[in-house]
C-alpha cells in the first residue's frame, strides 16, 4: 500500500472536524432563521487545484455545487487571488445555482503559498426581485429574482468592498439580516483558515498534499466500488412535475436514464421537458448535486464527499432544458426539480437494487415565504419549509414527520414564530390515510395551518406533487397528493395552485398539506397488527384499513376480525391470480 | 482501625456493568469497593455493598451519615423503552409536536435511518381545547368537560403517567393548572407532569419532549427510590438520601422522585464534579476532563474552576457522535447539564480496515462481555486495548490487580489478521495505528468542548480517569498542545467519589422573552422574586435554612432576531438597568470570544432568566487514599512509534512516585488502570496524591 492507512484516518477525521465547524460557526451566529434554524447551507474546502477535498455536514443538495463555485472563481481570477481576499457570488450562470444562495470563497495560505479555499455556500432571506424572499416559482426572467452577484471580491487583501457592499445593501429588503448573515459566512471562512493553518503546522504542507490526494483516491475507490456492486445495465424511470408554476396544469417532465458499465455510472437526462417559463429549472450543477446525492445515499459507505467521489459519475443534459438551463431563464424554485429528479433515479436503481432505495417520499420540501408589514406598519418577512415523509422500503416501515433526506433541514418552531411575526399556526399535524399503502406502509403527510394577524402580506408557496403523487415500489401504492387552501377569514376554504404568489390580509389562512410518502411491497401483505397499530393511532382509518390492506378492525374493543381479513385477503389473492392468468 | 465514626459518608455509582461505592470517613480516610451491578434491581447492590463493607471493617451501619447516589435506571428504561405506559395531553392541533419534533435527521445519506418511536403512541396524545397567544393571552378557554371525556378511557388502558403541555404555557400556567386538576382527580394513581412545572420556557417541542421523558421515567424513579430507601432502612441506615442531577448538583430523593428528568445523566456528571473540586484544590482553574470506559470516551471542560453547562440533549441516543450536528437519534431534554461531549472509542472499541482502505477504530465495541480478544471470552477482533496489550502499554496482569489475566498471544493474532496483513504494516505498526486512531477520535471529543466553543485546549490541564483513560491521556494531551496530565487516585471509581464533592443545587428557569432597551422590570423581578421563593421553600423542604442557601441569578441574551442565546451571569440579585448593561457586555465578550467577531447591533433580547440556589459542602477535603497493594515488575519493551522504536520502560507503582520524579518512558500501574508517561514528559506526586505529568 502506498499510504499510511492510519494517516489517512488521521488527516480524514482532521479536515471533516474543520469543515463541520464551519456550518456550526455559521448556525450560531448567522441572524436568519432559514441559516440558523433550519440550517440551509454547506462548508466546504478545496485544495490549491480547486479539487473539493471535504464537505461539511450540511445540505446534500448542495453536493455538486462547489466543483462548478470553484471552477467559476478560477475562470475569474486563475492564480492571482491573495491573502485576505474574500470572494462572493450568487449568479446561476456562473457558478451559482439560485440568487438566494450565495457562495463565498477564501484563499487559505500558509506562509506565501495557497493550500486551498474555503467555501460556504448558505441560503439567504431576500435578494430583492419581484416577490420578498426571492423565491417565487412563477418569475419568468432571472432579472425578476433579484441582484445578480458575478464573481466578485467583496474583501480584497483584507479590506471590505465599500461598493458591493453598499449594493448589495440597496438592493435587498433586509439589508442588516443579509450583511450579518454575510459576516456569519466570512467568520466560518476564518474558521477553517485557522483549522487548516494547524493541520499544515503539524502534517506539514506536502505530506498534507499528498494526503489531499489519498483522501481523493480514497472516495473514488468507495465509489467504485459501489458502483460494480450495481448490475450493468440501462435503468430508465420518468416523473413529473405538476407544472411550473406559469402554465398551471401542464405537467413537465423528468426523464433519468441511468447507464451502469462496470464502475462507471451515467445519469443521461434525455427525455426531460425543455426550458420552462417559470421559475423551477436548475442549473447542471444543481442536477448533478441531485445526481450525486442519489449514488451516495444507497452508498454503505461514510468516505468523504469529495472531487474523487465523483469522478466515475456522470451527468448528461442538453443545454436549454430543464435540468441545463440557458440565461435569462429563471430558476429561483429550482429545488422542485432537483427533487424530482432525485425520485427519478431512485425510480431507475430500483429496477437494478430494489432492495436499496426507498418508495418516493413527499416530493421535496415545501417553502413558502410572508412579506408584508404588520399592524404597525413595520417590514415583516417570515419563511420556512414544510416536511415530510419518506416513502416505505425493502423491510423497512415509511416514516411519519422527517425531513427530506436530501435537503435536511429544521422546522421552525411553533412558539419562536408566534413570538416572532404576526402568525398563529393553528395546526401541524399528521395526516390520516395519506401514507401510501404497501406491505411497508409509506410516512403520513404533514400539514401546517397559519393565520396571518398584521397588515398587508405577499405570500408565496412553492409545492409540487398533487397531480403525480409519490410512487410506491414492489406492489406499493402511492401516497396521496398534497393541498393547498385558502381561508379569506370566512371560515371558507378553498383550493388554491402548487406554486402561487398571492396578496394577503389579516385573518386570511392557508393550510399546506404535504404529498404522503409511496408504499413498499402489496399492501396485501402487510401484517395485521401493524394495521391495528396504525388504526389505533389514528394514522389509517377502519375504512381505509379495509379498502386498502384487506383488514377488518373492530374498535370496541380493539380486535383484528381475522375472519373477515382472512376472506377479502383471499378473495382478493384469487382475482388478482384470475387477473396475471 | 477506627471502629466508630460519627460522618461517614458513602457515595455510590451505578453503572450498567459495575457498582461503585466509596466511604468517606471522619477523619478523611477513603476505601472502595467495586462490584457487579445487579440489573433484576439495581439497588440490592448497594445495600449489599454496604454491608459486605460495614461487615469487613466492623462498621455500624446506622453511623452512616449520608448516602449520595448517581444512577442510569432513567437512562436504561428509555434506552430499553421500559419506562411508564405514558399519555400526554396538547393544545388542539398539536399532538404531533412530540413525533414530528424538529424534522431534522441526524445523518444524511442514510436511507436505512429509523426513527426513535415516539415515548408516547399517538393512540395516547389527546388534545384539549384550548388556546394562548404568544403574550400568554387567552384565546380559547380550556374546556374542561370535554377534557373529562377524553381522559376517561385513560384509566381502563392502565396509563401510569401524563404528561402536559400546551402552547405559550411559560407565559401563563393556568390552562395546565387546570387541565392537572382534572387528570388528577379522574386518574389519581397516575404520575402528572405539567411543563409549565418542569421547564417553563419558550419551545413547544423541547418542552413537551422533557415533560414527556420526565412522566415516562417518573413511576419508575419513584419506585426505584422508595425500595432503596427501603432496603437502607433495613439495614437501620436511616442517613439522607442524595442524588446527582445532571447539572452536577445534589438534591433529595424525594425532589428527585419529584423531577427524575433532572437526574438522567447523573453519572458522567458525578465525575466531572470531581474533577471541579479537585482541579481547585491543586490549584488548577482550567481542566479538560476525559474519561474514558469500555464503549465511550466523555470529555468535559471546567473554566476557572466552573463546569460549563449546555442547555440541552439527546438522551437514549445509540450513536454516539460529539458534533452538535447530529441530532435527533435519541430523546431530547431541555434542562441544564454538564456539557459533555462523546465518542464511540473506548478500550473496548472495535479496529478494522475499511474497503477503502482506511484504518478504523470504533463505532462498534466488544464491550464488556466479550470484550477484547485479550480477555479470551469469545470476540476474536482487535480492540483499543488488544492494541495497548501489544505494544506493552498494558501488561498481563494490568487489569484489576492482575485478577484478570489479558492474553498477549490473543491479542497479536487478532491485529494481525485484522489490521497488519491487509494494512502490509508490522504487528506493532499496526498497534501503533490503532491506538494512535483511538487518540485522534479523542481528541475530536475534546476539540468538541473547546475549540467548538472558542476555547484553545493548550491553555488547560488535562485530567483523565475512567479505566483505560490514563493510558492515552499523555498522547491525548500532547496532540492538543496540552502540557499537564492529572490522574487522580482511585480514577477508576472518580465519579462515586465526585458524588462525595457536589454542592447542593436546585435550579430554576423562566421565559420572559423582552427587549433590554424596554423592559417591564416589576413583571420580570417578579418572577425572579417568585423563582426565589420557590427555590428557598424546596431548599427548606430538604432541611436547609433560607440562610445558608446562595443563589445566583443569570439571563440568557440574544442579539435580537438570532435564536441562540448565551447564560451570563447578572451582578445583581434583580433586573435593573445598570445590571443588564453589564450582562449585555459579558454577552458580548463572550459571543466575541465563542465567534470571533461580535454582531452588528446593539438591540439585545432577554430570552429567559435562571436561578441557580446552592447550599455549598465542605470546600476543602483532607481526604486520602489508600495505595493499592504494590505489584509492579521492573521493567518490560514498550513501543512508542516507528520513530522512538521499541524501548525498555520502567513499570512503577504510584508510591513509588512519591519518593522520586521518574522520566518518561515509564509506566505507572496500578489496581484499575496504567498511566503511560512517554519519553520526552515526566511525572511526579503532587501533595493530594495525584500523579502530574509535565512535558519536559
Amino acid at each position: 500500500m502506498a499510504f499510511d492507512p492510519v494517516r489517512l484516518e488521521i488527516i480524514k477525521n482532521a479536515i471533516g472536524s474543520v469543515v463541520d465547524e464551519m456550518v456550526l460557526t455559521v448556525v450560531r451566529i448567522a441572524y436568519s432563521s432559514i441559516m440558523k434554524d433550519t440550517m440551509d447551507l454547506s462548508s466546504a474546502f478545496c485544495d490549491a487545484q480547486g479539487r473539493m477535498i471535504a464537505q461539511g455536514l450540511s445540505l446534500p443538495l448542495h453536493l455538486g455545487s462547489i466543483p462548478d463555485a470553484m471552477d467559476a472563481v478560477r475562470a475569474e481570477y486563475g492564480d492571482t487571488l491573495a491573502e485576505g481576499d474574500i470572494v462572493v457570488f450568487n449568479d446561476p450562470y456562473q457558478g451559482g445555482m439560485h440568487l438566494p444562495d450565495i457562495f463565498m470563497v477564501k484563499p487559505v495560505f500558509v506562509g506565501r503559498r495557497r493550500i486551498g479555499y474555503a467555501i460556504v455556500v448558505a441560503h439567504h432571506n431576500d435578494m430583492g426581485g419581484r416577490v420578498p424572499g426571492s423565491s417565487a416559482a412563477d418569475s419568468t426572467e432571472i432579472f425578476q429574482e433579484g441582484l445578480q452577484i458575478p464573481v466578485l471580491k467583496l474583501f480584497e487583501r483584507g479590506v471590505p468592498n465599500a461598493t458591493l457592499i453598499s449594493m448589495i445593501r440597496r438592493n435587498v429588503r433586509i439589508p442588516d439580516v443579509v450583511m450579518g448573515d454575510i459576516d456569519a459566512q466570512a467568520a466560518a471562512c476564518r474558521i477553517a483558515e485557522r483549522g487548516m493553518h494547524e493541520l499544515a503546522q503539524r502534517f506539514g504542507v506536502d505530506q498534507l498534499e499528498r494526503y489531499f490526494d489519498e483522501l481523493l483516491d480514497y472516495s473514488e475507490r468507495e465509489a467504485r466500488r459501489v458502483i460494480r456492486s450495481i448490475p450493468d445495465g440501462v435503468y430508465s424511470y420518468t416523473d413529473h412535475l405538476d407544472d411550473d408554476g406559469v402554465d398551471f396544469g401542464k405537467p413537465v417532465t423528468v426523464c433519468a436514464n441511468v447507464h451502469v458499465a462496470g464502475d462507471e455510472l451515467t445519469v443521461d437526462l434525455a427525455g426531460t421537458s425543455p426550458q420552462v417559463r417559470g421559475a423551477i429549472n436548475s442549473t447542471l450543477s444543481f442536477a448533478k448535486s441531485a445526481v450525486y446525492f442519489a449514488i451516495r445515499a444507497i452508498m454503505d459507505s461514510d468516505a468523504p464527499n469529495n472531487a474523487g467521489f465523483i469522478r466515475p459519475i456522470h451527468v448528461v443534459a442538453s443545454e436549454g432544458s430543464l435540468l441545463n438551463p440557458r440565461r435569462p431563464g429563471a430558476v429561483a424554485a429550482r429545488g422542485v426539480s432537483g427533487f424530482r429528479l432525485i425520485d427519478a433515479i431512485f425510480g431507475a436503481l430500483a429496477q437494478a437494487v430494489p432492495e436499496l432505495p426507498r418508495a418516493a417520499g413527499e416530493g421535496g420540501t415545501t417553502s413558502y415565504s410572508i412579506g408584508g408589514v404588520d399592524d404597525a406598519g413595520r417590514f415583516v418577512l417570515f419563511r420556512e419549509a414544510i416536511m415530510g415523509a419518506w416513502g416505505g422500503g425493502f423491510h423497512r416501515e415509511g416514516i411519519d414527520g422527517v425531513a427530506n433526506p436530501a435537503a435536511n433541514i429544521s422546522n421552525a418552531p411553533i412558539e419562536m414564530v408566534e413570538n416572532q411575526a404576526p402568525i398563529r399556526i393553528e395546526r401541524y399535524e399528521l395526516v390520516a390515510d395519506s401514507g401510501g399503502p404497501g406491505r411497508w406502509r409509506g410516512g403520513m403527510a404533514v400539514a401546517r395551518q397559519l393565520r396571518f394577524l398584521g397588515g398587508r402580506a405577499t405570500l408565496q408557496l412553492r409545492s409540487d406533487r398533487r397531480n403525480f403523487p409519490p410512487y410506491g415500489l414492489a406492489g406499493g401504492q402511492p401516497g396521496r397528493g398534497s393541498m393547498n387552501l385558502l381561508d379569506e377569514g370566512k371560515e371558507e376554504w378553498r383550493e388554491l395552485p402548487t406554486k402561487f404568489t398571492r396578496a394577503i390580509e389579516k385573518g386570511h389562512a392557508f393550510r399546506h398539506t404535504s404529498a404522503g410518502g409511496g408504499g413498499y411491497g402489496e399492501p396485501q401483505a402487510r401484517d395485521p397488527a401493524l394495521v391495528l397499530a396504525d388504526v389505533r393511532n389514528g394514522k389509517v382509518s377502519v375504512g381505509a384499513a379495509e379498502r386498502d390492506y384487506g383488514v377488518v378492525i373492530t374498535t370496541q374493543p380493539w380486535r383484528i376480525d381475522e375472519t373477515a381479513t382472512a376472506r377479502i385477503r383471499n378473495s382478493r389473492q384469487a382475482s388478482l391470480a384470475a387477473e396475471v392468468q | 482501625m477506627s471502629t466508630i465514626t460519627p460522618s461517614l459518608r458513602v457515595g455510590v455509582d451505578i453503572g450498567g456493568t459495575f457498582t461503585d461505592l466509596v466511604f468517606l470517613h471522619a477523619d478523611g480516610r477513603l476505601d472502595k469497593i467495586k462490584i457487579p451491578s445487579t440489573p433484576d434491581d439495581y439497588s440490592r447492590a448497594i445495600t449489599e455493598g454496604v454491608a459486605a463493607y460495614c461487615a469487613k471493617m466492623r462498621l455500624d451501619a446506622a453511623e452512616i451519615f449520608e448516602v449520595v447516589h448517581a444512577t442510569t435506571v432513567a437512562t436504561n428504561a428509555i434506552l430499553e423503552r421500559k419506562g411508564a405506559r405514558t399519555a400526554l395531553v396538547t393544545t388542539a392541533g398539536f399532538r404531533d409536536v412530540l413525533e414530528l419534533r424538529r424534522i431534522r435527521i441526524p445523518m444524511s445519506y442514510d436511507l436505512g435511518w429509523e426513527k426513535p418511536a415516539p415515548l408516547v403512541e399517538r393512540e395516547w396524545r389527546l388534545e384539549a381545547a384550548e388556546r394562548l397567544d404568544a403574550r400568554g393571552n387567552v384565546l380559547t378557554p380550556l374546556a374542561i368537560a370535554a377534557l373529562e371525556q377524553a381522559v376517561q378511557p385513560l384509566a381502563d388502558a392502565g396509563i401510569e403517567a401524563v404528561a402536559v403541555c400546551f402552547l405559550h404555557s411559560y407565559r401563563d400556567p393556568r390552562h395546565e393548572v387546570l387541565a392537572g386538576e382534572v387528570l388528577r382527580r379522574l386518574l389519581p394513581h397516575a404520575y402528572v407532569t405539567l411543563s409549565h412545572d418542569v421547564l417553563p420556557e419558550m419551545l413547544e417541542y423541547e418542552r413537551t419532549s422533557t415533560t414527556v421523558v420526565n412522566a415516562y421515567v417518573g413511576p419508575l424513579i419513584g419506585r426505584y427510590l422508595a425500595r432503596l430507601r427501603e432496603r437502607l432502612t433495613a439495614q437501620r441506615i436511616v442517613a439522607p438520601l442524595l442524588v446527582m442531577q445532571s447539572n452536577g448538583g445534589l438534591i433529595s430523593a424525594g425532589a428527585a422522585a419529584a423531577r427524575p428528568v433532572t437526574i438522567i445523566e447523573s453519572g458522567p456528571a458525578a465525575g466531572v464534579v470531581a474533577a471541579a473540586r479537585l482541579a481547585r484544590d491543586c490549584g488548577h482553574a482550567n481542566v479538560i476532563t476525559l474519561d474514558m470506559g469500555g464503549t465511550t470516551t466523555k470529555a468535559s471542560i471546567i473554566e476557572a474552576g466552573e463546569m460549563l453547562r449546555a442547555a440541552e440533549y439527546e438522551v437514549g441516543s445509540r450513536v454516539s457522535a460529539s458534533s452538535r450536528l447530529m441530532r435527533g437519534n435519541g430523546y431530547l431534554l431541555r434542562i441544564p447539564v454538564i456539557d459533555v461531549s462523546e465518542v464511540g472509542a473506548g478500550g473496548g472499541s472495535i479496529a478494522a480496515l475499511d474497503a477503502g482502505g482506511s484504518l478504523r477504530v470504533g463505532p462498534l465495541s466488544a464491550g464488556a462481555v466479550p470484550g477484547p480478544a485479550c480477555y479470551a471470552q469469545g470476540n476474536m477482533r482487535p480492540t483499543v486495548t488488544d492494541a495497548n496489550l501489544a505494544l506493552g502499554f498494558l501488561g498481563a496482569d494490568s487489569l484489576a490487580g492482575g485478577a484478570l489475566r489479558l492474553n498477549r498471544e490473543l491479542a497479536e493474532r487478532a491485529l494481525q489478521t485484522h489490521v497488519a496483513a491487509p494494512a502490509g504494516l508490522s504487528l506493532l505498526d499496526a498497534a501503533w495505528g490503532v491506538h494512535v486512531i483511538a487518540n485522534s477520535n479523542m481528541v475530536r471529543a475534546i476539540k468538541s468542548v473547546s475549540v467548538e466553543r472558542g476555547r484553545d485546549p493548550a491553555a488547560f490541564a488535562l485530567m483523565a480517569f475512567g479505566g483505560a483513560g490514563p493510558v492515552h491521556a499523555v498522547s491525548v494531551a500532547a496532540e492538543l498542545g496540552i502540557r499537564t496530565v492529572i490522574v487522580p487516585p482511585a480514577p477508576g471509581v472518580f465519579s462515586a467519589f465526585g458524588l462525595l464533592r457536589a454542592d447542593i443545587e436546585h435550579h430554576a428557569a423562566r421565559t420572559v422573552l423582552t427587549s433590554t432597551a424596554q423592559f417591564d422590570a416589576g413583571s420580570i423581578n417578579g418572577a425572579i422574586t417568585a423563582m426565589r421563593d420557590e427555590l428557598i421553600a424546596r431548599m427548606r423542604d430538604e432541611g436547609y435554612a433560607a440562610g445558608l442557601v446562595k443563589i445566583v441569578t443569570q439571563v440568557d441574551l440574544r442579539y435580537r432576531g438570532q435564536s441562540s442565546e448565551i447564560t451570563v451571569a447578572l451582578p445583581e440579585q434583580s433586573v435593573t438597568e445598570s445590571a443588564l448593561r453589564a450582562a449585555e457586555q459579558r454577552f458580548e465578550t463572550e459571543f466575541e470570544r465563542t465567534y470571533g467577531h461580535r454582531g452588528n447591533t446593539q438591540d439585545f433580547e432577554l430570552v429567559t432568566c435562571r436561578l441557580i440556589a446552592t447550599v455549598p459542602r465542605a470546600t476543602h477535603y483532607e481526604a486520602r487514599w489508600e495505595p493499592d497493594a504494590a505489584h509492579a515488575t521492573p521493567t518490560r519493551a514498550v513501543y512508542f512509534g516507528a520513530t522512538l522504536g521499541s524501548l525498555q520502560t520502567r513499570v512503577v507503582t504510584r508510591k513509588s512516585l512519591a519518593d522520586a520524579a521518574i522520566s518518561g518512558p515509564a509506566i505507572v500501574q496500578e489496581y484499575d488502570t496504567s498511566v503511560v508517561i512517554p519519553p520526552g514528559w515526566q511525572a511526579c506526586l503532587d501533595a493530594a496524591g495525584n500523579i502530574v505529568a509535565t512535558a519536559a
